[in-house]
Order: structure tokens, then C-alpha cells, then sequence
């Protein structure tokens, strides 16, 4: 998260941030990691928009993001239209067109490929290079 | 030690060799059956099978990376969508709201 909270103060200015709070990876009532029982990392299934709203907060403070949070429906509508748990990261283009997709979680999850993305879309064209032909 | 029956031997080997084959040959269908699933689903899968099974014996972040892959290509259209924002006293946020203005980042995740 540290990755995130720098580029989110470092782009903010100039990028939308979204924290979208999804359905757990690793509850307790299904695939329960033994690292989150030592950690105290202890939550259930969110079944009501409620709990999911409770447990984005909690997600929040504990891991202390900075970035602005979105909370997915109980359907996990969004989830499922960005194919997006456990994690994954995408940048949206001012154009609303998909510039970076990473790869599905937890393997796919690079910050560095935001920023780079960032910086490339970003970055204004070059004066006198459109329309020119390589010589 | 001389071997009795080298032919024996051999067909013993190739039905263990065999046997082996095929129980990989199962268990690589099974979890990447599991892994196609709903993440509800899949966490329920997991729930009951030893994750060193999983992760040990198969290829599974090759065969995760590409069961969960998704529809979604660079340069598509991202799905529109309409959220309440955590915090926001019941303020609704709708990625569209940005075309035209400003990229967007969106990080998806959850506390476990």
C-alpha cells in the first residue's frame, strides 16, 4: 500500500484515484490464510451492503490507505465486470478506454506499471512529430 | 540381485508412470475447473483442499493468471459503473463522470 499512497500524492493532482473495496479474498468462512490468523486479520463473507460498507472502513484504517474508497455492491457487479479479485489494478484513460490492465492478483499487482502508464499517457506529444513519417 | 522377471518389472513401472500421469492429469483439471469459478466458489474450493497441493504440485499462478484473465482488453471501453463512496455521506461516485477530464486509477482489493 506505502507504492500506492506515494503515487496517489504524487498524481493526485492530475489523476482520479479509486480504492474499489471488493468481496474478501481470504475470509474466515472460506479460503482463511494462516498468515491472517497470526496477523488477527479476522473478518466473514460481507453478505449485506452494510457489512461490506463496515468492512471497507476497517480495510481503510488498518492498512492505512490514503486514496479515496469506492465499496463494491453485495452482487459484486463491478468485481465481475473487471474480472478484478483478489487485486488487480487498471488505468483509465481521459478517454474512459482501458490503458493499463494488470494482471489478475496477487501475481499481476505492480504499481510500477500504473505509474509508467501514468507517465505515458500523460506525457504531452512531442511538438512537430504528429503526421511526420520516420526517415 | 538378479531380477526374476524383467517384463513384469517393466509393466509394473509403466502402470505406476501411468497412474501417476493420470492422477496430475485430474488434479490440474480439477483446480483449474475450480479456479474458472466465481472467487466465492473458488474461496469454498479452497476451503477444503491443502493449499500445498495447489500451489506445490501444479503450475497454479500460470493457471490462475490465466483462468482469471477476464474480457476486458487494453484500448476497450472501460464498463461504466456507479458506486457510494466510503466516507462520503452517501455521495455516489460514476467512473463516466471522469471521460474527457482526467484518467482514473482504479485499485481493487479488500482487507484479507
Amino acid at each position: 500500500m506505502p507504492a500506492l499512497n506515494r503515487l496517489y500524492r504524487d498524481y493526485r493532482d492530475r489523476v482520479e484515484f479509486y480504492v474499489v473495496y471488493i468481496e474478501e479474498a481470504h475470509p474466515i468462512d472460506a479460503w482463511q490464510l494462516s498468515a491472517n490468523l497470526t496477523d488477527d486479520v479476522l473478518v466473514a463473507t460481507t453478505r449485506t451492503a452494510d457489512e461490506r460498507y463496515q468492512v471497507a472502513g476497517v480495510c481503510v484504517t488498518k492498512l492505512g490507505i490514503e486514496l479515496p474508497a469506492l465499496v463494491d455492491e453485495p452482487d459484486n457487479r463491478v468485481e465481475r465486470a473487471y474480472t478484478a479479485w483478489p487485486d488487480r489494478l487498471y488505468v483509465i484513460d481521459r478517454h474512459g478506454a482501458i490503458a493499463h490492465k494488470s494482471a489478475a492478483g496477487p501475481f499481476g499487482f505492480k504499481p510500477a506499471d500504473v505509474e509508467a502508464t501514468l507517465k505515458r499517457i500523460l506525457e504531452p506529444a512531442p511538438e512537430g512529430t504528429q503526421g511526420s513519417l520516420p526517415h | 540381485m538378479r531380477v526374476r522377471n524383467p517384463r513384469r518389472v517393466m509393466k509394473w513401472v509403466l502402470f505406476g508412470v501411468l497412474g501417476l500421469a493420470g492422477a496430475y492429469a485430474v488434479l490440474f483439471g480439477v483446480v483449474l475447473t475450480a479456479m474458472l469459478q466465481t472467487p466465492g466458489r473458488f474461496g469454498q474450493f479452497m476451503k477444503r483442499v491443502p493449499a500445498g497441493l495447489v500451489w506445490g504440485a501444479l503450475p497454479a499462478p500460470r493457471m490462475w493468471l490465466w483462468a482469471r484473465r477476464g474480457d476486458l482488453a487494453p484500448g476497450a471501453q472501460a464498463p461504466d459503473f456507479t458506486l457510494p463512496r466510503h466516507g462520503g455521506g452517501g455521495d455516489r461516485v460514476t467512473l463516466s463522470s471522469y471521460r474527457d477530464h482526467r484518467p482514473v486509477v482504479l485499485v481493487f482489493g479488500s482487507y484479507t
